[in-house]
C-alpha cells in the first residue's frame, strides 16, 4: 500500500466518521449546532476529496473550538483518537518531504499498536484485570452496560474471568500481528469486532468507526517496514 | 485572533495535548462511577426528598437497537460526555461542568412538557457508586446549588 493510498483511505474513513459523529449533534442546542453543521460539510468534502489540505486544516480550527465549547472532549478516548488522525492528516498534507509525511504516518500507526498495547499492560499489572474482578466491576455498577439485563453478566465468574484474560492477551500481543499480512489483517479483523461488541454493549459507538479510521496507517506501515502488503 | 484571549488559546492547546500525546490507559482501574439525580421543589428553601435518577438506563435493549445505535447514538454519547462533567466537577468543579449537566436536565423536561409550575426550582446532586469488598455503596458527593427552572439557567 502506498502513502497515498494510505492517506486517501484515511481520509475518506476519517471523514464518514466525522459525518457520522457530527449527525448526532444535529438536533443538540443551537451552539453546538453551529459548530457540528460545518463540521459535517467539511467532512462530506473530506470524504469526496476535496481540497484535502485545507478541509484537514478547517478541520483542525474547528476541533479547537469544540474542544473550547466542551471544555475538553466531548467523548473521551474517540475524540482524543478522532484529533490525532485529523492532526497527522493535516501534516502530512502540509509538509511536501515525503520522508517526514512517513514520520507522521508512521507515528500514527505507532500510537493505534499503542493503544492496544498500553491498554493490555495497564489491565495486566492491575490484579483486579488479572481476577476478573475489574470487568465485573464494569457490569455490575460501572455507568457503561447499555441495559440493566446487561448488568446480569457480573454473576458469571468464570466467563469475566475469560473475557478478562482474552482482551489482556489480545491487546498485549497486538504488535506481534505486524510480523505477516495474514496476522495483521487477522488482529485487525479481531480489534474491529471487540470494538463492536463494545459499541454494543457498551454504546462506545464512536470508537468503532475512528478505530477504523486509523488502520490504513498501520496496513501502510507493515508495507514500509517488512515491504509486505 | 485579537478577539481570542492568550489564555483561551493556550488553555485549548493544553487540552489538545493529551490528543496527539495519548496516554491510551482505558480502564485501567474501574473508578467509582457517578450517576446524576434530580430533584423538582416547589420552593428554594425546600428540602429535597425525591430525587429521581437522570435517564436511567433501560431494563433491555433489543440487538436491532444496539445495531441502529452503531450510527445514531446521540443521547447515549450526551449521556457519557455528563459523566465526564460528573467526574470533572468532583476533580475540578467548575461552573461550565454544572451548567452543561443543568442544561440536559432542563431540555429533559422541556422535552417531556413537565409542568414545573408548581414545582419551579431544581436541584441535582452526583451520587458516586463504589465497591468496597463485596458491596456496592452509594454515596452522595455533590449536591448544586438550587437553580429556578421557570426563569431558566441556560
Amino acid at each position: 500500500m502506498s502513502l497515498d493510498f494510505a492517506i486517501r483511505i484515511t481520509e475518506i474513513l476519517l471523514g464518514l466518521a466525522f459525518l457520522q459523529q457530527s449527525v448526532e449533534h444535529f438536533r443538540a442546542p443551537k451552539n453546538e449546532q453551529r459548530l457540528f453543521i460545518p463540521r459535517a460539510v467539511l467532512s462530506l468534502l473530506l470524504v469526496l476529496g476535496f481540497q484535502t489540505a485545507w478541509v484537514c486544516l478547517a478541520l483542525v480550527m474547528l476541533g479547537l473550538f469544540i474542544l473550547h465549547r466542551f471544555q475538553g472532549p466531548y467523548n473521551g478516548g474517540s475524540d482524543r483518537m478522532s484529533l490525532l488522525i485529523l492532526s497527522c492528516l493535516c501534516l502530512a498534507n502540509f509538509i511536501p518531504i515525503l520522508q517526514w509525511q512517513e514520520v507522521i504516518f508512521g507515528y500514527l500507526a505507532l500510537q493505534l499498536v499503542l493503544s492496544y498495547f498500553i491498554s493490555g499492560w495497564v489491565k495486566i499489572i492491575n490484579p483486579e484485570w488479572r481476577n476478573g474482578l475489574a470487568l465485573k466491576d464494569v457490569f455490575s455498577f460501572s455507568a457503561y452496560p447499555v441495559s440493566e439485563a446487561l448488568r446480569s453478566l457480573a454473576n458469571s465468574p468464570g466467563l469475566l474471568w475469560s473475557m478478562s484474560w482474552a482482551v489482556i492477551l489480545f491487546e498485549l500481543i497486538f504488535p506481534l500481528t505486524l510480523i505477516t499480512q495474514t496476522t495483521l489483517v487477522a488482529g485487525l479483523v479481531i480489534a474491529a469486532c471487540f470494538h463492536f461488541s463494545n459499541a454494543c454493549m457498551l454504546g462506545l459507538n464512536r470508537f468503532f468507526w475512528i478505530w477504523l479510521a486509523a488502520y490504513p496507517s498501520i496496513i501502510w506501515l507493515q508495507y514500509r517496514i517488512f515491504g509486505i502488503g | 485572533m485579537g478577539f481570542i484571549p492568550v489564555g483561551t488559546v493556550l488553555h485549548t492547546l493544553k487540552l489538545l495535548l493529551p490528543a496527539l500525546i495519548p496516554s491510551w490507559r482505558f480502564f485501567d482501574v474501574i473508578a467509582p462511577s457517578p450517576r446524576i439525580e434530580y430533584t423538582l421543589l416547589g420552593t428554594a428553601d425546600e428540602t429535597p426528598v425525591n430525587w429521581q435518577e437522570f435517564r436511567p438506563r433501560p431494563l433491555t435493549v433489543p440487538i436491532s437497537l444496539m445495531l441502529k445505535r452503531m450510527f445514531w447514538n446521540p443521547r447515549w454519547n450526551e449521556q457519557l460526555f455528563l459523566m465526564s462533567c460528573a467526574e470533572r466537577l468532583m476533580a475540578h468543579p467548575t461552573e461550565h461542568s454544572e451548567r452543561e449537566i443543568l442544561n440536559r436536565i432542563g431540555a429533559e423536561l422541556d422535552e417531556a412538557r413537565r409542568d414545573v409550575q408548581s414545582t419551579p426550582y431544581l436541584q441535582f446532586r452526583l451520587v458516586f457508586l463504589v465497591r468496597q469488598g463485596e458491596e456496592i455503596h452509594k454515596r452522595v458527593t455533590y449536591s448544586s446549588k438550587v437553580h429556578h427552572y421557570i426563569e431558566g439557567f441556560k
